[in-house]
């Protein structure tokens, strides 16, 4: 039998989740410097980081931000903000396709957008070596712009020297290794395992472990993941996390018990799927769903398995 | 320190802590040297040396701007070697050349290929080139040479010793001192960058505080390339002209060359923007100030005075370059920074770029071709080789190469007919016969028009070595919207043929025989089928191969 009221459509907006997006949003809307810097500097360097990485649509805000960095060249927090949005503007013209699906225009526009925000980073990172959102946004363009996979990890090194348990940074990284970016599985999954070991219990550094994994499946099919290995990782990796008595609701939160609920969802692992979508509840976050399809009935699809709904 | 003079050249005499020495320098090195002479100076310096007596710990050294003549021992050893350079100066012991130049062969310096880049081939980028000069270069070449350069007026020396020793007789025929060689740039906009390897170099005005930057880069790179490269070196080279080079070179790990890259684009960019440490300038002015008090005692100081002696300028008493040094300010180093970066040259390694840097990229390739006849490539028309009354150019491939008659730097000459035109803003036209139809007549015209001082002769080239004709690579677009038309007409017919035998067969029974036209377009279509389905299938399989 149906139930009789529709499913609950998850909240993908990260503003539901995180009430400092609001804040940054509106103060960034009222083209307020000083309101916007407050919202950033009160946060912790991970939010901080994650929070530069918003794609603000906020009209005239290019003009905004080059108005505030002309004022003081050195604004580490200013720079983030407009070298992300910079490179966000440049992927939204390249797409998510693989480059080789991709037109000529659309790779020479991409390329030239991130040459301008690479050249802002480059002064950035000058200007402020130890601010982990500049070397987090590095990380991006350095995989984008193809410059080798030893200067993405200089740059990775940079960033670890700063915070060696800076997520943000280390999906980027994690990204780079994956063989579409001109890494090895061998690589990546030795990356995800040594940054879930060194992080602290219950933190979310272990998530790299299931995302690695997916980012492998979505190469070689379902096949791999079902592996028992793969499986007895997963579920390692969610004990010292999502599952942990010290895993704490701070920002960024949503995509890490996403993530795993995805690669449970995988598996039809469905107690530990439904677990971590029970403590979703009605959250959610575009990264991993997209993968699937359109995230939002992709994760109602899965949700309602998990809970036996489905088949 | 005092200045005097021996035999009518200026020199410089200071007391010393340890043993006496005293070098004899003039104002020719490699940047004074023509592409097509590349290596002469280097030969003289060797020829004169060769078979003086080994008394004393000699030394002798061609620079970009000045050549010496080092010596170390007793007042006789001193005597003995200088005396001994002076004499085989005004009699060159050339029935040595020989035996000389294979030793000089033997022993090519190491390339720097920054100042090709910035300069050209000419002048201080005359460094950059192979010494491909050096099998033809005849006595007369050598004593030309001697002549211009290696004269009492253009000639300086100095002493670390307590007196100039008493028989020193520096017998050098008359001559002119020669002014600093010209620096020309061939760089349109700096910074700039094009790919060799890890490196960077740049050009500002001579200063203390230039100098104590290049020290603080040095101790930056050291520290933040440490784990991707075996070595870094940076060096400060003053000019005679009041400018300054600052040279720094990195030898990444065999994995890192993007990593070393990236981490020297960070350096610069960091000194650029004002970050330097006050403490370190500190650090770099005690440590430079103790240098130069070690060097004034030793007197390593007096080449530099000699050089400048050279180059009109007045002796600096050490207590004056202490001061100059003790005042530079992190403040000074910082605008120093700013200007060396303005100006400064990057090289790449393979593969790398530097645009995502700021970086522009040194023009490789020329931006105009002369008018003239056109000789087309053999087996590969998109070449051309155009020869006209202005110059020589070839394009195709990717290639837009052209030389002035006028701005010829060096010929290389092989007897197979291959001709090399170097531009003096180095970039190369090469002419080979082998790859142009009738191109014995452009080589003709290259052997008229070059003059003799520009042509070196090269050695004979292994078959293998020269150019052989190729078909050009195909358009890969333009053959597949070919293909795909051939296609369309194809299944157009194969499709009408079809459409006449239905339309026939519905129009009635008729006599129920076919009709010769309906068995022609019957044997029509199906043969346009087939091929239809042959061109799809090999679209088809080419496009899936481009993918994979």
């Amino acid at each position: 039998m149906l139930p009789a009221m529709l499913p609950r459509q998850p909240v993908l907006d990260p503003a539901a989740a995180y009430p400092r997006i609001t804040g940054l949003r509106d103060a960034l809307d009222s083209g307020d410097w000083p309101a916007c810097r407050a919202v950033l500097d009160a946060a912790d360097p991970v939010e901080r980081t994650e929070l530069t990485m918003i794609a603000f649509a906020e009209p005239g805000l290019e003009t905004f931000l080059r108005g505030v960095l002309d004022g003081d060249p050195g604004d580490g927090a200013a720079a983030a903000l407009l070298g992300q949005h910079l490179i966000g503007a440049a992927w939204r013209i390249r797409t998510s396709a693989r480059s080789e699906q991709v037109s000529p225009e659309r790779l020479a526009a991409f390329t030239d957008g991130l040459v301008t925000a690479e050249r802002l980073l480059v002064d950035a990172a000058a200007r402020s070596p130890h601010d982990p959102a500049i070397w987090t946004a590095r990380l991006i363009t350095a995989r984008g712009l193809r410059l080798g996979l030893s200067e993405a990890h200089r740059r990775y090194a940079r960033l670890a020297e700063i915070d060696p348990h800076h997520l943000p940074g280390q999906w980027q990284f994690l990204q780079q290794l994956c063989p579409k970016s001109g890494g090895d599985w061998a690589r990546a999954h030795a990356f995800a395992r040594e940054t879930a070991d060194a992080a602290p219990r219950g933190s979310f550094g272990p998530v790299l472990v299931a995302e690695a994994h997916l980012e492998h499946w979505l190469e070689s099919g379902l096949r791999y993941l079902a592996t028992d290995q793969v499986r007895a990782e997963l579920h390692e990796a969610a004990r010292r996390s999502v599952w942990h008595a010290d895993f704490r609701h701070t920002h960024g939160w949503v995509r890490v018990v996403s993530t795993f609920a995805m690669a449970f969802a995988l598996l039809d692992d469905r107690p530990a799927a439904d677990s971590l979508f029970t403590e979703l509840g009605d959250l959610g976050s575009e990264r991993p769903w997209d993968y699937l399809g359109e995230p939002g009935s992709v994760i109602v699809k899965y949700r309602k398995r998990a809970a036996g709904g489905g088949t | 320190m005092r200045r005097l003079e021996v035999d009518g050249i200026p020199a410089v005499l200071a007391p010393v802590t340890g043993p006496a020495h005293a070098g004899l320098v003039f104002r020719v090195g490699t940047a004074d040297e023509p592409l097509a002479r590349r290596g002469i100076t280097r030969l003289v310096e060797h020829l004169v040396t060769d078979g003086l007596s080994a008394a004393g710990r000699t030394s002798w050294t061609t620079g970009p701007e000045h050549t010496y003549f080092h010596v170390q021992g007793s007042p006789a050893e001193i005597t003995d070697f200088l005396t001994g350079v002076c004499e085989a100066l005004r009699n060159p012991p050339v029935a040595r050349l020989a035996t000389v130049r294979d030793l000089v062969q033997g022993a090519q310096p190491e390339r720097d290929p920054l100042p090709m880049w910035r300069h050209g081939a000419r002048g201080f980028g005359v460094v950059s080139y192979p010494e491909w000069a050096l099998p033809g270069l005849t006595a007369e070449h050598l004593r030309d040479w001697i002549a211009r350069y290696f004269t009492k007026e253009n000639a300086a020396l100095w002493v670390a010793g307590d007196e100039v020793p008493a028989g020193l007789r520096l017998d050098l025929p008359a001559g002119e001192r020669q002014p600093p060689p010209s620096v020309a740039t061939t760089l349109p906009v700096t910074p700039a960058w094009f790919t060799g390897g890890v490196g960077w170099d740049t050009v500002i005005a001579r200063s203390p505080s230039a100098a104590v930057f290049a020290n603080v880069l040095e101790r930056r790179v050291r520290r933040d390339l440490r784990d991707l490269t075996t070595q870094t070196r940076t060096e400060y080279v003053p000019r005679a002209d009041g400018t300054a080079r600052i040279l720094t070179i990195a030898e990444p790990l065999p994995e890192e060359p993007e990593a070393a890259h990236g981490g020297l684009v960070d350096v610069l960019a960091s000194m650029r923007a004002g970050r330097i440490d006050p403490d370190e300038v500190a650090a770099v002015v005690k440590l430079t100030c103790e240098g130069l008090r070690d060097s004034e005692s030793r007197g390593a100081r007096l080449p530099g005075q000699a050089f400048n002696l050279l180059a009109g300028r007045d002796l600096q008493p050490l207590e004056e370059a202490l001061a100059e040094v003790r005042a530079v300010t992190a403040a000074d180093v910082a605008r120093v920074a700013g200007e060396a970066y303005d100006a400064g040259l990057l090289m790449t390694p393979p593969g790398s770029t530097a645009e995502w840097a700021g970086y522009t990229a040194a023009p490789a390739m020329s931006e105009t071709m002369p008018a003239g006849r056109v000789h087309r490539g053999r087996r590969d028309p998109s070449r051309r080789l155009i020869s006209g009354a202005e110059g020589i150019g070839v394009t195709g491939r990717g290639v837009v190469a052209a030389v002035r008659w006028d701005s010829c730097a060096a010929l290389l000459a092989w007897p197979d007919g291959g001709r090399h035109l170097i531009g003096e803003d180095a970039v190369t036209v090469r002419v080979e016969p082998t790859l142009y139809r009738n191109a014995d007549r452009v080589v003709r015209e290259v052997d008229a028009r070059i003059p003799e001082r520009l042509r070196i002769e090269m050695p004979a080239r292994d078959r293998d070595r020269i150019p052989r004709p190729e078909p050009a690579p195909r358009d890969g677009v333009a053959r597949r919207y070919a293909a795909a038309i051939l296609c369309g007409v194809l299944a157009l017919f194969f499709v009408s043929g079809g459409v006449w035998i239905l339309t026939q067969l519905l129009a009635g029974p008729g006599t129920g025989n076919p009709r010769g036209e309906d068995l022609l377009a019957l044997g029509g279509s199906v043969v346009f089928g087939v091929l239809f389905g042959r061109y799809s299938w090999a679209i088809t399989r080419e496009l899936g191969s481009r993918r994979g």
